[in-house]
């Protein structure tokens, strides 16, 4: 039989390890808001999504998470009229990123706080392995 | 034989607590995963009428028992009605819901524990003397 505490401990290990990624992605969304083509009418930078799956580990048993898949968000990317620049299709239009910082902001807040959930989950566990080990301690 | 039964329940008890921890951390780590569904483990009473269905519950005459009895007698069930709504991705899991259970484990292994340890100081005075 497997011990359940390190069933627990992988399951929220697996989970900081998602969210991480998570959080990578939104910071590569961040800091590429702006990243235009660099040819006449090229497409710019294409938002990131990061989706994430279930899988039973039947070593542990726990049900643990997994990145299932980072793809490309096909929505349409806005313009802006910048006739200077390189990316300037013949009407002068730039295709921007299709970026929007608030969703992005609001899905990092929401990686950081499951990522605070899974370090809890971890702290307990290890609080809870700790007294059983303290009962072999001569009080 | 009277005093090491209550080791025993004791040590059951917190093997159901381990179990259960396992069941929540599970949930936490799944909480924005898609289609994911928030699970728990039986009531730890149910677990022990379903194992104390022969004679005297809990009597472990044989160390085997103790190791056949203890993984197969936690069966993950789906979370009742009370939890939170479902969220438009199908997922349940309510992060306040699972610490106010990673709590109850909390509470219930340290007191575990707790009497495990006063129970082991019994014993040794009165086998020290």
């Amino acid at each position: 039989m497997n011990d359940p505490l390190i069933a627990a401990t992988s399951a929220a290990a697996n989970g900081l390890f998602a969210q991480s990624t998570r959080m990578r992605v939104v910071s590569e969304n961040i800091a590429n808001a702006d990243s235009t083509g660099k040819t006449a009418g090229a497409d710019p930078y294409q938002r990131k999504t990061v989706s994430f799956e279930s899988v039973s580990d039947e070593v542990s048993g726990a049900d643990l998470v997994q990145v299932q898949d980072i793809s490309r968000d096909e929505a349409p990317f806005r313009t802006e009229y910048m006739p200077g620049h390189p990316a300037a299709d013949a009407k002068g239009y730039v295709k921007m990123p299709n970026v929007d910082m608030l969703t992005e902001l609001s899905d990092m807040r929401e990686a950081s706080r499951s990522y605070t959930a899974n370090t809890q989950v971890i702290k307990q566990v290890r609080e809870i392995a700790s007294m059983t080990i303290d009962l072999l301690r001569t009080s | 034989m009277q005093p090491m039964q209550l080791f025993n329940l004791a040590f059951r008890q917190n093997e159901w607590f381990a179990q259960r921890q396992a069941v929540i951390s599970s949930n936490v780590a799944n909480a924005n995963t898609p289609g994911y569904k928030a699970r728990d483990v039986e009531s730890f009473d149910a677990v022990m009428d379903s194992s104390a269905s022969t004679s005297a519950p809990m009597a472990a005459t044989d160390p085997q028992h103790f190791a056949s009895s203890g993984s197969d007698a936690v069966r993950d069930q789906n979370n009742g009605d009370d939890q939170a709504e479902v969220l438009v991705s199908g997922n349940d899991v309510n992060l306040e819901q699972e610490f106010l259970k990673s709590n109850d484990v909390m509470r219930g292994y340290t007191l575990n524990t707790q009497i495990m340890k006063t129970f082991d100081r019994m014993l040794q005075s009165a086998t020290k003397g």
